[in-house]
């Protein structure tokens, strides 16, 4: 099985992530790191201190006021994209499903920043996998193949898996959270995401059945991951309730992660994904 | 609260637990997989926090259906509640639609309020249960005849309207309701009535008897006589009105001369007392109308209105075969009556004075001659009756008599004290019916035949000392009266019902009648007259005889409710039926009638099941307020 076809593919090699401040990478790549190092473009002087590359003297200063200095350079090093997949059972619903929206999106972000010598690590929550960074357009196919064949977890404690992300990531970087956020401690997750120098978007991935369910009569309600099942009846003044409800909670997330810096998307499985890719994120300046 | 059947109860004990049953096996919730119960589970709490009864409204539901099934059942069971009414299988109603019952004490009438009260006990009537409706008051009719369809019941009520002439003779109907009542068990006769009604005293009712009497007020005045009669100064109008009430009245009397107001004149009545008027009007009049205006103390309008017509233009020929100085002096003395004499019945007769009545005395024609009438002391047997002899010395005895038809012959007369020397022994034929009875045969007979009127007086005038009577005018001219109606001394009113014979001679091509309303008949007179029985509408009639196009003569007669018997319409409360069982009094209050109100609770599980639908489809109904309230 494959994500996307090729035709689709050749569109994503003409974007490219797009990322708001410079970030500090291991490798040489195409991106602008806050560090001096080796590239064309001018930075800085600085004074010589013995032990310094003789090659970076500028000889022109010199000669002009006698005195050593290093003419420093900006450094361009890759990126590492965190991709972070919520796959737990609530993830694995809907119609269209949202875990498989969830590995397009991923596989797409994924694809695209490989095209561009940056690194790539994925890592599944619920699930317990994790993709170590893949560089070159080449790992595209294992980046593939690690979503596709990505089993679905069970329940999840979403602030503690990011709590525990955050911690054991090696390097910063831009980083995706691909979630439905459906978690009492979903604030606790993202805040946990910002303790360390990553550039967050949230990617809120809900289908259209919980944007506007489709329920009627006297119901139980059974949680995906073994929660608590509730009763309700769903009348219509439930389902306004409850739509009422979950536009307040939109707002909400928005609110807190404007407020933290964290980019906020919000993905309806209803549209496709190829339009959420291509046109949603290039509105958006995710990619370009 | 009695139910017909009962056990339909036990429905609710069976179908009640089913239903909650039901309910609780409903209340086992559909499972459904949902990505999260995390939205849920706020959007629950905010729903109990704002509205707890929320929580209440399946019980509601609940509540409902059992209301819906109480109703039901209790409907099933046919509760009824006891009602004044009847209890038997085969109702015979006997509905009184005589003039006293469109009276308006009570609200419409006393015939719509005995209407109501058929249709009630039409209602009562079991499954199967047969009924009779018979109309009484006037020529009696039945309208339904046993029968198990409530619709042609109902029909047969509704088609009942008032008569105003042939009183309020229940005989016939309760005759007939005897006959019909001794066919069938369970049987029940109902009499719909105001009470004033005359009932046979030898009837013996083989049935209960129930009387439902209508009406509540007595207050009624009446125009009771009229009489417009030829006078030195043109014409002189008597009026009386009486106050059948029982408390003093005032009323206006209203006097119109050929459709024009003439005068007025303000009468104080005393209770249950008589005022009259008299007045001279012109003698061109040729109607006269006197009106009760209109007063909430008079609940019967159709005796407020009299009308009397002056004498005709043309006076009635009657003609005496015979020599008798009585005869020619008695009728003499009547308005309007030519008489011609001829001593030999055999004497031609010119066809355009073709008289109305013949009179012959103590002699009888070979042939009869066409017209009405009157034999006195006939020798011989004539095709009409038989002669066998001579009785010596009777006793005159006035049979009881019940005031219509022939009987009008001996209104305000007794002929009990005339003494007679010998009169001829008449057999009368199945036409005659006998008005004063003696020991050796009847002495007065009178009767219709063939269309035309006869009447027998069995004695000579000169073998008796009747002529020397104060009661022989009188007689005479009631005798002249029914013999040839407009002619006699009450010159032209008529009893409503009361058919009109009208002479016609042989060139008369037809005879035209103008009805109070203004319609017109036309009669083709048969044998020397024509009859016309319409005569049911009170006021004037104007009867004309056609030769041709050309009118040769013309007549006027009144219909009028001159009725005591109706005018007092004093509401009966009680009425003697001698029944087989003992009983002499109609049975008034008793509560067998059963009244069933499963309809009413029909109706009322409806409005429940309405509401229940309501309750359930809430959801539906506040989207639809927001939808209006949006637009």
């Amino acid at each position: 099985m494959s994500l996307f076809d090729a035709t689709f593919l050749r569109k994503l090699d003409n974007l490219s992530l797009i990322t708001r401040r410079a970030m500090v990478g291991q490798l040489q790549g195409e991106r602008r790191s806050p560090r001096r190092g080796a590239s064309v473009e001018f930075a800085d002087f600085r004074a010589y201190a013995p032990g310094d590359d003789i090659r970076q003297i500028d000889w022109n200063l010199y000669a002009r006021m006698e005195r050593v200095f290093l003419k420093l350079y900006v450094a361009e090093e890759e990126l590492t994209l965190h991709l972070l997949l919520d796959v737990s059972a609530s993830m694995d619903w809907g119609e269209p499903n949202k875990l498989d929206y969830a590995r397009k999106v991923a596989g797409g972000l994924g694809y695209l920043t490989l095209s561009t010598l940056d690194r790539v690590g994925v890592t599944a929550f619920g699930a317990r996998r994790q993709l170590p960074p893949l560089r070159g357009k080449r790992s595209g196919m294992a980046l593939f193949d690690f979503l596709t064949k990505l089993p679905v977890g069970g329940a999840s404690d979403l602030p503690q898996l990011c709590q525990r992300y955050a911690r054991t990531a090696r390097i910063g970087g831009p980083l995706f959270l691909i979630s439905d956020l459906l978690d009492p401690g979903w604030k606790d997750a993202i805040a946990a995401l910002t303790t360390r120098p990553f550039e967050i978007t949230v990617v809120h991935t809900l289908a259209p059945q919980e944007i506007t369910p489709e329920l009627t009569g006297d119901l139980r309600l059974l949680d995906a991951e073994g929660g608590e099942p509730i009763e309700i009846t769903a009348d219509f003044e439930t389902l306004r309730q409850y739509r009422e409800h979950l536009v307040s909670w939109r707002a909400e997330v928005e609110a807190f992660c404007s407020g933290r810096g964290i980019g906020y998307l919000f993905a309806d499985t209803g549209v496709p994904v190829e339009t959420f890719l291509l046109d949603h994120l290039r509105r958006r300046s995710v990619v370009g | 609260m009695p139910f017909l059947a009962p056990l339909a109860l036990l429905s609710a004990l069976v179908i009640g637990p089913i239903i909650i049953a039901m309910y609780l096996l409903k209340l086992r919730r559909d499972d459904r997989a949902v990505s999260s119960t995390f939205l849920w589970r706020q959007v629950v709490r905010d729903v109990e926090a704002n509205a707890p009864w929320q929580r209440l409204r399946p019980s509601w539901l609940l509540l409902l259906q059992l209301l819906l099934l109480l109703l039901l059942a209790f409907a099933l069971a046919r509760p009824f509640l006891l009602t004044n009414g009847i209890s038997g299988r085969n109702l015979i109603m006997i509905i009184d639609r005589s003039a006293s019952m469109t009276a308006t004490d009570v609200p419409g009438s006393r015939l719509s309020a005995a209407k109501a009260q058929a249709r009630q006990l039409a209602d009562q009537l079991p499954d199967g249960g047969r009924a009779t409706v018979i109309a009484a008051g006037g020529q009696m009719e039945v309208l339904a005849a046993s029968t198990t369809d409530r619709r042609q019941i109902y029909q047969a009520i509704d088609a009942i309207q008032p008569r105003n002439g042939g009183g309020s003779d229940l005989s016939q109907a309760l005759t007939l309701a005897a006959a019909l009542a001794a066919r069938e068990s369970e049987s029940e006769v109902a009499i719909i009535s105001d009470g004033n009604v005359s009932v046979p005293p030898d009837l013996r009712m083989p049935a209960t008897v129930r009387f439902f009497p209508i009406g509540s007020g007595a207050q009624n005045q009446a125009i009771s006589a009229m009489a417009l009669q030829p006078s030195p100064n043109g014409q002189l109008l008597f009026v009386q009105v009486a106050n059948y009430g029982s408390s003093p009245a005032k009323r206006r009397l209203d006097l119109y001369l050929d459709g024009q107001l003439a005068n007025a004149y303000e009468l104080e009545i005393a209770a249950d007392g008589e005022r009259s008027v008299t007045a001279d009007v012109p003698a061109t009049v040729r109607v006269a109308e006197a009106r009760l205006a209109a007063s909430p103390d008079d609940a019967l309008a159709a005796d407020d209105r009299g009308w009397a017509v002056g004498a005709p233009e043309q006076p009635t020929t009657v003609r005496l075969i015979g020599e008798n100085r009585f005869i020619e002096t008695a009728l003499g003395l009547l308005p309007s009556i030519a008489l011609t004499k001829s001593a030999e019945a055999t004497a031609p007769i010119s066809a355009t004075a073709q008289p109305a009545v013949t009179i012959f005395d103590r002699t009888v024609p070979t042939t009869l001659p066409p017209g009405n009438l009157l034999f006195i002391g006939p020798p011989r047997a004539t095709e009409l009756f038989s002669v066998t002899g001579e009785v010596d010395f009777p006793t005159l005895r006035p049979v009881a008599a019940d005031a219509l038809g022939p009987q009008t012959i001996l209104k305000d007369i007794s002929l009990s004290d005339v003494s007679v020397l010998k009169a001829s022994r008449v057999v009368p034929g199945s036409w005659a019916r006998v008005l004063v009875e003696s020991d050796g045969g009847p002495m007065l007979l009178a009767g219709e035949r063939d269309g035309r009127r006869i009447v027998v007086l069995a004695f000579a005038l000169q073998n008796s000392d009747l002529p020397l009577q104060v009661a022989y005018p009188l007689l005479m001219s009631n005798i002249i009266s029914y013999l040839a109606p407009g002619a006699g001394a009450d010159t032209a009113q008529l009893a409503p019902g009361q058919p009109l014979q009208i002479p016609a001679d042989a060139q008369t091509s037809a005879v035209r009648v103008t009805l109070p309303d203004g319609s017109v008949r036309t009669l083709t007179p048969r044998g020397g007259s024509a009859l016309f029985a319409e005569t049911d509408a009170l006021g004037p009639y104007v009867i004309e005889q056609l030769r041709g196009t050309a009118v040769t003569d013309r007549r006027r007669y009144t219909v009028d409710l001159f009725s005591p018997a109706e005018s007092r319409i004093g509401p009966q409360r009680e009425l003697a039926i001698a029944q087989a069982s003992g009983l002499t009094q109609a049975v008034t209050s008793e509560q067998v009638g059963k009244e069933e109100i499963w309809r009413w609770l029909a109706a009322l599980a409806l409005l429940i099941l309405i509401v229940e639908w309501l309750v359930y489809q809430r959801p539906a109904l506040v989207y639809l307020r927001d939808r209006l309230r949006r637009s």
